[in-house]
C-alpha cells in the first residue's frame, strides 16, 4: 500500500484516539462539574469535589484543544466544514467551555453564598452542555449534514441549524455521552473522595453507566434503520485530498453496518463498549473505583471506535451532495504534513503520558475537608 | 458564484478582532509572570529565605487569576478559525493547522499539567522539584506563544508551502522554512519579551503601591528590585526586536511599512530618499491618498526603516499602481484554475502555472467582476475592474499609522521608566521618589495597551490579506447568515464583560489585601540552602 | 548513587542545551537570542534580589 494511504489511515485511527482521550479525560471533569451541585450538599463538600480534579482539570482540558488542533492539521477540510456548519452548537459549546477555567479559579476566592452559588451553576452548565453537544455531534455526523462546496473549496450550508439541534438520534447520542461522563466523573470522586461524597458519587456513577449502556444498545439497533452512505463507484484512497471531485456516493439505509458485515471481527468494538460500561457499573456497585475507572475508559473507547468503524472511511457525509461527502481519503492533509505530524505525535505522546502520570502520582491520595480549608491554594 | 455578504465578513472580522484582543489582554502577563515567578523561586531555592517563597506564592496567586481567563479565551481562538474562517482553514489548514497542533502537543500540555503542580504541589515536591515545575510552566507558556507566532508568521510571509491546483489549497512542503521563517522568529521574540515587560511592570507597579503605603515593606522592596531589573533588559530587547520587525516588514510587506509610516509618495519623491522625514504626527486621508496634516523629522525615515541613507521606500500610491498588472495576471490564474477544476486539462494547468504567483490578486478582483464572476471579465471591462481592485490592495493607513505610533511611544516610555526604577532601586532611594512610584502604579495597564496596539499594527497592516498575497480576508470567511453572527457576538460580549468584571474585582481585592501575614509568620524549619553545605 | 544520577542528568541537559544552541544559532539567530536573553534576564533579576539582601544585611535601612 502506498505511504500516503497508510498515513491517512494512521491519522484516522489517531483521530479516534484523540476523541477517546478527550471523552475519557475531559468527560471525567465534565461529569464532576455536572455532579458538583448534587454530590456536594454544602460549601465544604463542594470545595472537596472541586479540589479532587483541581490539579488536573487544566491538563485534561488540553485534550479538547489538542483535538481541535489535530483535526485542523490532519483533516483541514473536515475542521473547516464541520465547525462552520455546526456554527450554532459550536458557539454554544464554546460559551459553556470558556466558563469552566474561570469558574475553577474564581469560585472559592470570594466567600459569599451568592458568588459561589452562581459559579456552581456555571459548573453544571459547562459540565453537562459540552458533553451533550459532543455526543450529539457524533449522532449528527452519522446521519449526514446538508452542505456542498463551490469550485474554490468554499462550503455552502444547505440546511437550517434547527435540524441538527433537535435531531432525535443525535439527542440520544448526546444523553449517552452525558451519562458516560457522569459515570467517569462519579468514579473519580469515589477514587479521591470520602463519605458522604463517596456514596452519592457511587450512586450517580452506577446510574450513569446503566443509562449509557442501554442507550448505546438502542443506538446500535437504530443505526440499522437510518441512512448510511456508500461509494457507488471506484475510489482511489491515495488520490490528492479534495472533496471537489473523484468519488460518487449515495445514501443507503443500513450502510453503517456494511463494514461489520464485511469484517465480523469488528463486532469486538461494540462488545468492548458494552462490557466496559456495564463492567464499570458492576465494579462501582462492588465499590472498586480503580477498576471501574479503567473499565469506564474502555467503554468510551469501545463506543467511539464502534462509530468510527461503522462509518470508515466516511468522516462527515453530505445529505445534499453526497458525492462531496468528507472521507478519510479526501479530507486529509498532504503526505508531507501528515508525516511531520506523525513524527511529533510519536515523540511527544509518550512524554505527555509520562508527565501526566507523574502529576497524578504526586497528587495521589484522598482529598479531605480539612485539607481544603487549610490550604490557601485550593479552589 | 456570489461572494459572502460583506456585512457577514465585517462581523466575522469584528468578532475575531474582539476575541483576539481580549485574549491578548491576559496572555502577555502569563508569558512574563511565569519567568518572573521562576526567578523569584530560584532565589528562594538558592538562598533558602522564606520571603522569596512568599513572593512566589503571592504573585503566583495574582497570576492564577489572570491565567484562568487566558486559558478560557484561548479556547475560543483555537476554534474560531473553523467556525468563522472556513475557507481560510481549508485553504491553509494543511500548513497553518500544523503549528497549532504541535503547540497543543509540545507546549500547552506541558504548561497546563505543570501549572496544576505549581499551585498544588508546594507540600508534595522537593524544593528543586517544585522549581523545575515552575520553569517548565514558564517554558511551556512561551513555547505555546512560539508555535502560535510561527502560524502567524505564515500569514505575514507565507513560507514553507505551495499551492496545489489538484486540491485547491496551500500544501506544506518545508518544515524548516516554516519554523525558521524570519518573521516568525522576530515576532516570537518581540511578543514574548513584550510579555516580560508586561509582567515586570505589573509586579513593579503593585510593589510601588505597597511601598507608597508603607505596607509589606520587605516584601515589596525585593519584588520591586527584581521586577525593575527584569523589566529594564526586557524593555530594551522589545525595542530592538521592534526595529528588526520593522525592517522585515520593509523587505517582505511593503504595503504595511508604507502604511505604518503614512508614506503616500515614494520617499525619494522630494528629491533625496535620505532627507525624507519620519512622521511624528499625521492625519492620513485614505480617499484623497494624502496626509491632511503632517509633521516629521527629516533624515530619520530611511535609516530607521531601511537601515540606509540612499534607499527609496516605495509609497502607497506607487504600490497601488504596481498591483495593477498582478491583478490582471491573477484574473487569468483563477480563470485557468476554475477551468482546470472542471476538466483537469493540461492547457488550463499551464496557464495557471504561468500566473500562479498572483492568484491571490485575482481573488481581490472577484468582488468587482460582473456578477462577481471572473470569467465574465473581458478586455473591454477589465481596466475598470482592475482600477477598483487596486484601491483594495493597501491597508487602512490611519489605523496602522496610529496604532504603531502609540505602541512605539509606549515602548520607549517603558525603557525610561524601568531605567529610573532600576537605578533608584539599586541605590535604595525608592522611598524618596514617591512621584516615580506613583508613575509605576499608574503605568500598570500601559504594557497591555502597547501589546494590543502592536497586534493591531501587525494585523491591520496586513490587510486586505489574511494570508499575505495569497488569500484576501473577505474571501476567507465562512458563509454564515447575519443572524448567526449577531447571536455569537452578543454572547461573547456578554460573557467576556462578566469575566473582565470578575477578574478586575478579584485582582483589586487581592492586590489591595497584599501578602497574607500568616504566610510570613510561618517560618519553615531550618531553611537549608541548596548549594551550601557539603553535608550528607 | 543519587549524586551520580544528578550529574548524569545535568550533563544530559548541558549536552541538549549545546545542541540546541548550535542548531538555533545557525538557523534561528533570534530564537537563539531569546534563549540566551531569557536566561540572562532571569539571572540578573535574581542577582538583584541577592544584592538587595547584601545591601540590607545590617538591619532595615532605606529601600
Amino acid at each position: 500500500m502506498e505511504l500516503y494511504v497508510v498515513l491517512k489511515v494512521v491519522w484516522a485511527v489517531l483521530l479516534g484516539v484523540l476523541l477517546s482521550g478527550l471523552a475519557v479525560m475531559v468527560g471525567m471533569d465534565m461529569g464532576v462539574g455536572t455532579l458538583l451541585r448534587f454530590v456536594g450538599k454544602n460549601d465544604a463538600e463542594r470545595r472537596v469535589v472541586l479540589n479532587i480534579i483541581g490539579p488536573h482539570w487544566d491538563g485534561n482540558q488540553v485534550w479538547f484543544i489538542l483535538g481541535g488542533g489535530a483535526i485542523f492539521a490532519a483533516f483541514p477540510t473536515l475542521y473547516a466544514t464541520s465547525f462552520s456548519v455546526f456554527y450554532v452548537v459550536m458557539i454554544l459549546l464554546l460559551f459553556s467551555m470558556i466558563m469552566r477555567p474561570v469558574a475553577f479559579e474564581y469560585r472559592s476566592k470570594v466567600d459569599t453564598k451568592k458568588w459561589r452559588g452562581t459559579w456552581d451553576w456555571a459548573f453544571l452548565i459547562s459540565g453537562a452542555l459540552p458533553m451533550i453537544v459532543y455526543g450529539a455531534a457524533f449522532g449528527n455526523v452519522m446521519q449526514g449534514v446538508g452542505f456542498h462546496y463551490g469550485w474554490d473549496g468554499q462550503y455552502y450550508q444547505d440546511e437550517s441549524f434547527i435540524f441538527y439541534l433537535l435531531n432525535p438520534f443525535a439527542l440520544l447520542c448526546g444523553v449517552m455521552s452525558l451519562a458516560l461522563s457522569i459515570q467517569q466523573g462519579g468514579t473519580m470522586l469515589m477514587l479521591r473522595g470520602e463519605q458522604p461524597i463517596y456514596g452519592r458519587a457511587r450512586k450517580a456513577a452506577i446510574i450513569g453507566g446503566v443509562v449509557g449502556v442501554v442507550l448505546f444498545i438502542i443506538g446500535g439497533f437504530w443505526v440499522a434503520h437510518i441512512n448510511g452512505y456508500a461509494f457507488t463507484g471506484p475510489v482511489d484512497p491515495g488520490a490528492p485530498a479534495t472533496p471537489l471531485s473523484g468519488q460518487t456516493v449515495a445514501p443507503v439505509v443500513g450502510a453503517w453496518l456494511h463494514n461489520y458485515a464485511a469484517y465480523p471481527i469488528l463486532w469486538v468494538l461494540p462488545g468492548l463498549g458494552v462490557a466496559g460500561m456495564l463492567g464499570a457499573a458492576v465494579m462501582n456497585l462492588a465499590a472498586k473505583p480503580v477498576l471501574a475507572w479503567w473499565l469506564g475508559a474502555i467503554g468510551w473507547i469501545g463506543a467511539i471506535f464502534t462509530t468510527g468503524a461503522s462509518m470508515f472511511p466516511f468522516l462527515m457525509p453530505s445529505t445534499t451532495n453526497p458525492s462531496q461527502s468528507l472521507t478519510v481519503w479526501n479530507a486529509a492533509g498532504s503526505q508531507y504534513n501528515l508525516s511531520w505530524m506523525l513524527f511529533f505525535a510519536l515523540v511527544f505522546t509518550p512524554i505527555i503520558i509520562c508527565y501526566t502520570s507523574w502529576c497524578f502520582y504526586v497528587m495521589r491520595g484522598k482529598v479531605k475537608v480539612e485539607h481544603v480549608a487549610d490550604d490557601e491554594h485550593s479552589y | 458564484m456570489p461572494l459572502i455578504d460583506p456585512s457577514v465578513v465585517d462581523l466575522s472580522r469584528l468578532q475575531f478582532a474582539l476575541t483576539a484582543l481580549y485574549h491578548f489582554i491576559f496572555v502577555p502577563l502569563t508569558l512574563g509572570m511565569t519567568f518572573l515567578l521562576a526567578a523569584m523561586e530560584t532565589v528562594y531555592v538558592i538562598t533558602g529565605k522564606q520571603i522569596y517563597k512568599d513572593m512566589t506564592q503571592f504573585w503566583g496567586k495574582l497570576f492564577g487569576i489572570n491565567f484562568a481567563i487566558g486559558v478560557a479565551t484561548g479556547l475560543t481562538m483555537e476554534f474560531e478559525f473553523g467556525t468563522n474562517w472556513s475557507m481560510y482553514s481549508h485553504f491553509v489548514g494543511d500548513v497553518f493547522g500544523t503549528p497549532l497542533a504541535i503547540e497543543g502537543l509540545m507546549a500547552f500540555f506541558m504548561e497546563s499539567t505543570f501549572i496544576g503542580l505549581m499551585f498544588f504541589g508546594w507540600d508534595r515536591l522537593s524544593k528543586p522539584g517544585h522549581l523545575a515545575v515552575t520553569y517548565l510552566t514558564a517554558l511551556g507558556s512561551n513555547l505555546s506563544a512560539l508555535w502560535i507566532l510561527i502560524a502567524n508568521g505564515f500569514m505575514q510571509n507565507p513560507r514553507g508551502a505551495s499551492f496545489n491546483p489538484d486540491t485547491m489549497r496551500m500544501e506544506f512542503n518545508s518544515f524548516l522554512k516554516l519554523v525558521f521563517s524570519e518573521d516568525a522568529q522576530a515576532k516570537f521574540v518581540h511578543t514574548s519579551i513584550a510579555g516580560f515587560v508586561t509582567g515586570a511592570l505589573f509586579v513593579m507597579g503593585i510593589s510601588a503601591f505597597y511601598i507608597l503605603r508603607r505596607q509589606h515593606r520587605e516584601f515589596a522592596a525585593r519584588s520591586f528590585r527584581m521586577a525593575a531589573l527584569f523589566g529594564v533588559i526586557s524593555s530594551l530587547a522589545v525595542v530592538t526586536l521592534g526595529d528588526a520587525l520593522g525592517r522585515l516588514d520593509y523587505l517582505v510587506q511593503p504595503t504595511k511599512i508604507a502604511a505604518i509610516e503614512g508614506l503616500w509618495q515614494d520617499s525619494d519623491a522630494g528629491g533625496s530618499a535620505a532627507a525624507a522625514p519620519w512622521l511624528l504626527f499625521a492625519l492620513p486621508d485614505q480617499a484623497a491618498q494624502t496626509n491632511l496634516v503632517e509633521f516629521g523629522i527629516p533624515y530619520v525615515l530611511d535609516p530607521l526603516v531601511a537601515h540606509s541613507f540612499s534607499t527609496n521606500i516605495p509609497g502607497l500610491i506607487s504600490l497601488e499602481k504596481q498591483a495593477g498588472p498582478r491583478i490582471k495576471k491573477g484574473i487569468a490564474a483563477l480563470n485557468a484554475l476554475q477551468a482546470y477544476g472542471k476538466d483537469h486539462g493540461a492547457a488550463a494547468l499551464a496557464t495557471f502555472k504561468a500566473n500562479e504567483s498572483d492568484m491571490g490578486y485575482g481573488f481581490l478582483a472577484q468582488r468587482y467582476a460582473p456578477n462577481q464572476d471572473l470569467s465574465k471579465i473581458t478586455p473591454a471591462n477589465q481596466d475598470a475592474v482592475v482600477a477598483q481592485a487596486e484601491k483594495d490592495t493597501i491597508p487602512n493607513v490611519f489605523v496602522t499609522f496610529w496604532s504603531f505610533r502609540i505602541m512605539m511611544i509606549l515602548g520607549f516610555y517603558f525603557v525610561g521608566l524601568f531605567a529610573f526604577a532600576a537605578f533608584f532601586s539599586l541605590k535604595n532611594r525608592l522611598e524618596r521618589n514617591p512621584l516615580l512610584l506613583k508613575l509605576c502604579v499608574w503605568s500598570i495597564p500601559l504594557p497591555v495597551l502597547a501589546c494590543e496596539f502592536g497586534w493591531i499594527t501587525a494585523e491591520a497592516g496586513r490587510q486586505p490579506w489574511s494570508v499575505y498575497r495569497w488569500l484576501p480576508t473577505f474571501q476567507a470567511a465562512s458563509s454564515h447568515s447575519v443572524g448567526y453572527m449577531v447571536f455569537s457576538l452578543i454572547g461573547f460580549a456578554l460573557l467576556y464583560s462578566v469575566f473582565i468584571a470578575a477578574e478586575l474585582y478579584l485582582m483589586f481585592k487581592f492586590a489591595r489585601l497584599g501578602p497574607q501575614p500568616h504566610q510570613a509568620a510561618a517560618p519553615e524549619a531550618a531553611p537549608a540552602p541548596m548549594f551550601a553545605a557539603p553535608a550528607e | 548513587m543519587g549524586k551520580y544520577f544528578t550529574f548524569v542528568g545535568l550533563g544530559l541537559v548541558l549536552a541538549l542545551a549545546l545542541l540546541l544552541a548550535v542548531v538555533a544559532g545557525d538557523y534561528g539567530p533570534w530564537y537563539f537570542a531569546w534563549m540566551v536573553g531569557t536566561v540572562m534576564i532571569v539571572l540578573i533579576a535574581g542577582c538583584g534580589a541577592v544584592l538587595f539582601d547584601a545591601q540590607h544585611e545590617k538591619g532595615e535601612g532605606e529601600i
